[in-house]
């Protein structure tokens, strides 16, 4: 606990939703598990991945369009893969309301670790982040 | 069942309470949701802020209960705020504070109690963010950080009562 700390990994959670975006990020401070970067949007987060490196994300993902053009926005992964040295081989979870085959097959192709499928704890948040957090010691 | 002690500083502690203006003033939005929050993350069926006057408990937040409060002699969180840390009772029937408390023997029936104290930044305790079950649990050290986090957001909005435009909106 002291070394994380000292050294603490950095985290980047993405998550529109105020009140569990701050409880996990505070937590994690608190429990000295990482030091959590709050973004509310994916603008934030990309102008966020422009100041610093992180060790790992954990990135709300969510539907967007209409009728037969809805597809889950799966590009600020996309940036965070191809477009961010550092973020080409970090740990990335995602939160989303449902796991279709068609999300499942896109997302094993941009090598998520996790699905966080909705409704979810903040309590699953913090233990993805300090997984994320003890994998940038090994 | 023992009432709880009567703290060596309640002359300030009531004072610092009464200031805010806040006991009996109707719900509000940031305090509910953070009760909603607690009730949803802990699944518990009784979420409530409740700030401790000289002889009841009033929730200024609750879910799970239409009460407006108790009597102070049989509150669990006058008990609470003699800590600065969370006070959990992962068994209330064998706690002999408790066992006999008419809130354990009648409803709400609590077995459970968690109660995190609302310390001001002088240090005072006025009241407690609590959950509470009606069956036995206990909770692990995320959880107490979780709760001790959404306490120090309850605090925030408590000292911060004449801004309401800065609360936890984007």
């Amino acid at each position: 606990m002291t070394e994380q700390l000292r050294d603490p990994a950095h985290i980047l959670l993405v998550e529109p939703e105020p009140m569990l975006r701050r409880t996990v990020a505070m937590t994690a401070r608190s429990l000295g598990i990482s030091q959590v970067h709050e973004a509310a949007s994916n603008d934030a987060a990309l102008r966020m991945l422009r100041t610093r490196t992180y060790h790992g994300a954990v990135v709300a993902v969510n539907c967007v369009g209409n009728g037969n053009e809805r597809r889950y926005d799966l590009g600020l992964i996309d940036l965070l893969r191809a477009g961010f040295e550092p973020g080409q081989g970090m740990p990335i979870a995602i939160m989303t309301d449902q796991a279709t085959p068609q999300l499942l097959g896109e997302l094993r192709d941009r090598r998520i670790s996790r699905v966080i499928l909705k409704p979810f704890r903040a309590k699953v948040l913090l233990e993805t982040i300090e997984q994320f957090s003890a994998a940038r010691k090994r | 069942m023992q009432t709880a002690a009567i703290p060596d500083n309640e002359a300030a502690r009531l004072a610092a309470l009464y200031e805010l203006l806040i006991l009996d003033t109707p719900p509000e939005e940031r305090f509910d949701r953070i009760a909603a929050f607690a009730a949803q993350e802990f699944d518990v069926p009784i979420a409530t802020i409740t700030l401790v006057d000289a002889d009841r408990q009033w929730f200024k937040a609750k879910v799970g209960t239409d009460l407006p409060g108790t009597g102070r002699d049989v509150s669990f969180c006058s008990h609470a705020i003699l800590q600065p840390d969370i006070l959990l009772i992962p068994d209330a029937l064998l706690d002999p504070r408790f066992a006999d408390n008419p809130l354990v023997t009648g409803a709400p029936h609590i077995r459970f109690y968690a109660g995190a104290p609302l310390a001001l930044p002088s240090g005072l305790r006025l009241g407690t963010l609590c959950l509470i079950d009606r069956q036995p649990r206990t909770l692990d050290a995320l959880e107490l950080g979780i709760l001790g986090t959404l306490r120090d957001l309850a605090v925030m909005e408590l000292v911060r009562a004449h801004a309401p435009d800065e609360s936890l909106d984007d």
